[in-house]
């Protein structure tokens, strides 16, 4: 992690809803299509891939989300040290996938914002603002979408009963965490 | 405002596409032996037709795939959707 001025400085509460951004959280972005590239991902991280749509899988240091046919998302399940941003997963898959030509690893570390949603109105702010139908997503664990809320791209990641992860571009978070709250408090 | 039904994330809104145009728009091998005529005919001529078109869209704020679709332009039912390099289906 960067040392970058950080937009969203303090965890707010409302009733039935908590949000704060949790950082730093190595993030990585990756990329490609052969049945190679998925056994050496998973051979690496020790981690399947999921491959069906807006689903996602967890080991005890990553999660995987899909987001495309071709493309998946892994983040770390836990802090990572605020000091570097040089990552032992994005190491190892370096070596063991874009070095073979199976695919692309790109570190997005700092280019996403995370924000963790926890409560029970999570879903209702995130229907005042976005068209995808939360009626299937909110009862599954683990699954996973992009859509739009507020405008704004966004990657939501179900990750437990009444707990939400948000990934949303840096340069959209100050923006879109301005909307949430004014939208929270309405609620 | 309509829902379209992305072959690889499912049903979603329409607002979370972006419309590509007029679908199977062959590019001519040869482009510099066209006359200005022929080339016009294939960069700026569409149908533009009232009933069924078949259109590419993409699923720009989802999974960034592109995919063909046979939309009825008079009142934007989808009957086919179907992916990229696929022969277009009989309707």
């Amino acid at each position: 992690m960067l040392n970058y001025t950080n937009v969203i400085t303090e965890k707010k509460t409302y009733s039935g809803l908590q949000m704060d951004e949790i950082k730093p959280v190595m993030k990585l972005i990756i990329r490609g299509k052969k049945r190679e590239f998925l056994s050496a991902i998973g051979k690496s991280l020790n981690l399947l891939l999921p491959t069906s749509a807006n689903t996602s899988s967890k080991s005890e240091k990553l999660s995987a989300l899909w987001l495309s046919p071709d493309e998946w998302m892994i983040y770390s399940n836990e802090i990572s040290s605020p000091n570097n941003n040089h990552y032992e997963t994005e190491n190892l898959l370096n070596k063991n996938i874009c070095k073979t030509n199976l695919g692309a690893v790109t570190d997005v570390t700092d280019q996403f914002v995370l924000i963790n949603m926890r409560g029970d109105k999570i879903f209702d702010l995130l229907e005042t603002g976005s068209p995808f139908n939360f009626n299937n997503f909110r009862e599954k664990k683990g699954a996973v979408t992009q859509t739009i809320l507020a405008k704004i791209d966004v990657i939501i990641h179900n990750q437990n009963q009444n707990e939400v992860n948000l990934f949303v571009r840096r340069s959209f978070s100050q923006h879109l965490f301005s909307w949430m709250n004014d939208s929270a408090s309405r609620l | 405002m309509f829902l379209i039904d992305c072959p690889y994330c499912g049903e979603r809104e329409q607002s979370e596409f972006k419309a590509g145009g007029e679908a199977h728009i062959v590019r001519p091998k040869q482009p510099t032996e066209l006359s200005d005529d022929e080339w016009a005919e294939y960069l700026f001529m569409r149908k533009n037709i009232k009933g069924i078109q078949f259109e590419r869209w993409i699923h720009i704020h989802g999974c960034r795939k592109w995919f063909n679709v046979a939309r009825d332009t008079s009142n934007d039912v989808i009957k086919v959707v179907y992916k990229m390099g696929e022969k277009p289906p009989t309707i």
